[in-house]
C-alpha cells in the first residue's frame, strides 16, 4: 500500500504537470502560410485512405489537398466555403505514428464549432483525425489541424483532404 | 502527518484543476491573427462546381437538362481568355453530369482537351479524356464528376508547372461565375427561391475579386478580367444588400443571373479584339471542336 507521507508530493507534482500541460495546450502561434509546401505523398496517402471510407456512404472526395507541417503546440488553419444541406468530413493524417491530432471546425467569426470527431494513434499506420460537419448555414468556415500529443516534439507532416455529400 | 481529511481535500483540489485542465483542451476562439493567416488554397477554399450543385440538388429539384449550354470554345490565342474558358467549361461538364446527358459530357471533355493544348498545358491530360470518354459511356457519373475536377486541376497544376499560377485564378474565378450562373436560373425558378441559402456567399465573391486584383498589371489591363473583377464585387454588393424576403431578394438574384450569364457569354466568344494583345500568344489557337482524344474501348 502506498505510504501517505508520499501523497502530498504526489499530488504536487499532479497539480505542476496538469498546469504545465493546460499551458502548452492553450500557446498560441501564427499558422503556417505557406501553401506551396513540398507535397508529403504518404501524408496525403494516409489522408485519402481513411477519406476512402466515407465513399462507401455517397462522399466524394475533393481532387485536391492542403499540405502542412505542424509543430507541437501549434495551430495550422485553412478557409474553406461550406454550404448548408451538404455533409462534410475534413480527413487529416500524419505518417508519424503515436501523434494525437484534432480537426476543429471554426465559423466565419472563429468560434469552434461542434462535429463529429473521429481519430487514429497508429492502429493502422500514421496519426489520423477527423472532424464531419453538416453546417446549418452556408458560407465561409475555417479548419483548424492541431496536435493534442505526441511521443516527440519533431515536427509533423501532414496532410489533410474534403469529402462530402 | 496526513489525515484522511487532507487526504480528500488534496485530492478533491486535484479534481478541479484537472477539470480546468481538461477543459483547457477544448478548441478555444480563433484569434484574429490566426483568421487573417488562415491559408487560402486555390483547389480548396474555392467550392467546385460539383460541390454547389450538390447542395442545390438538397434544397431544390433543379431540371438540369434546361442548363445545359451545348458551349464550344472560342478560336482566341489569348492565354487569359482560354484561362476562363477553361473554368466555364469544367462547370458545363458538371451540369451535364447532373443532367445525365452524358454525350454533352463528352463534347465538354473535348473542348477542354482542346483549350488546354492551346494553352500547351496538355500533356498529363490525354489518359484524363480517355477516362472521361469512358465514364461517359457507361454512365458512371460519380466517376464523371470526380474525373471533370480531377482534369481541371491537372491544367491548373501546369499552369503552375510552367510559371502561370496566375492564370489558375482566372479557372477558379470562372468556374465559380458558370456555377453562380446555373445555379441563380435554378433559384429564380422556384416562387421561394428555394436554394439561395447555398448561393448567398458575398465573402467568397469579394475573395475572388481581390485575388483578380493582385494579378499581375498586364492582365488586368484585360477587358474579360476587369470585367470578371467588376462583376464578382458586384454581385457581392447584391448578396450583401438583398434583404431577407422573396420579394427584396428576386431582383438581386435576377441582376446577378443576368451579369453572370453575359459575362460567360463572353468569355465563349471568339472575339480576339476583346482583350487586349497583353496576353502571351500561343502557337496553337484552340479550334471549335478540335481534340485528339481517343475514342474508349469498345
Amino acid at each position: 500500500m502506498m505510504n501517505l507521507r508520499l501523497l502530498p508530493y504526489l499530488s504536487v507534482f499532479l497539480l505542476t504537470s496538469m498546469v504545465a500541460s493546460g499551458i502548452d495546450q492553450n500557446r498560441e502561434t501564427l499558422p503556417p502560410t505557406n501553401p506551396s509546401h513540398p507535397v508529403p505523398t504518404e501524408a496525403r496517402r494516409l489522408a485519402l485512405e481513411s477519406a476512402g471510407a466515407f465513399t462507401n456512404e455517397g462522399f466524394r472526395i475533393r481532387d485536391a489537398e492542403w499540405a502542412f507541417t505542424l509543430n507541437k503546440g501549434t495551430k495550422a488553419f485553412l478557409q474553406v466555403t461550406l454550404f448548408a444541406g451538404n455533409h462534410y468530413w475534413f480527413v487529416t493524417a500524419s505518417p508519424n505514428p503515436g501523434a494525437k491530432l484534432r480537426v476543429t471546425l471554426y465559423d466565419r467569426i472563429g468560434n469552434p464549432l461542434k462535429t463529429q470527431q473521429w481519430q487514429e494513434m497508429g492502429e493502422h499506420g500514421g496519426s489520423r483525425a477527423a472532424a464531419g460537419i453538416a453546417p446549418e448555414r452556408s458560407g465561409r468556415y475555417f479548419v483548424g489541424v492541431e496536435i493534442l500529443d505526441a511521443p516527440n516534439d519533431l515536427p509533423l507532416d501532414c496532410s489533410l483532404v474534403i469529402a462530402y455529400k | 502527518m496526513l489525515t484522511g481529511r487532507h487526504f480528500a481535500m488534496l485530492v478533491f483540489v486535484a479534481l478541479c484543476c484537472h477539470e480546468v485542465c481538461a477543459e483547457s483542451s477544448v478548441p478555444i476562439p480563433m484569434t484574429e491573427s490566426q483568421k487573417l493567416g488562415a491559408v487560402f488554397l486555390d483547389n480548396l477554399s474555392i467550392p467546385s462546381p460539383g460541390e454547389v450543385f450538390a447542395a442545390m440538388n438538397s434544397k431544390s429539384h433543379p431540371n438540369w437538362v434546361t442548363l445545359i449550354s451545348s458551349a464550344t470554345a472560342p478560336v482566341t490565342s489569348d492565354r487569359m481568355q482560354l484561362a476562363l474558358v477553361v473554368g466555364v467549361l469544367a462547370a458545363n461538364g458538371y451540369i451535364e453530369v447532373e443532367a445525365r446527358d452524358g454525350q454533352q459530357v463528352k463534347n465538354t471533355g473535348r473542348e477542354m482537351i482542346s483549350v488546354a493544348k492551346a494553352l500547351s498545358v496538355s500533356e498529363h491530360l490525354m489518359g484524363r479524356g480517355n477516362s472521361l470518354m469512358e465514364f461517359a459511356e457507361n454512365e458512371a457519373w460519380d466517376s464523371l464528376a470526380d474525373e471533370l475536377e480531377a482534369t481541371e486541376n491537372e491544367v491548373k497544376n501546369t499552369m503552375v508547372e510552367r510559371n502561370d499560377r496566375d492564370l489558375v485564378t482566372l479557372t477558379s474565378a470562372a468556374a465559380w461565375l458558370r456555377g453562380l450562373d446555373a445555379a441563380t436560373a435554378i433559384v429564380l425558378e422556384t416562387p421561394n427561391l428555394d436554394g439561395i441559402s447555398v448561393i448567398t456567399q458575398p465573402e467568397l465573391a469579394r475573395n475572388l475579386a481581390a485575388q483578380l486584383n493582385t494579378l499581375p498589371a498586364r492582365m488586368k489591363k484585360s477587358v474579360l478580367v476587369s470585367k470578371l473583377k467588376l462583376t464578382l464585387e458586384e454581385v457581392a454588393l447584391l448578396l450583401e444588400t438583398m434583404g431577407s424576403t422573396p420579394e427584396t431578394q428576386r431582383p438581386n438574384i435576377q441582376r446577378i443571373h443576368v451579369a453572370s450569364a453575359a459575362l460567360v457569354k463572353e468569355i465563349l466568344a471568339s472575339t480576339g479584339a476583346k482583350t487586349t494583345p497583353a496576353g502571351r500568344a500561343t502557337p496553337n489557337p484552340v479550334r471549335t471542336g478540335a481534340s485528339n482524344i481517343a475514342s474508349p474501348k469498345p
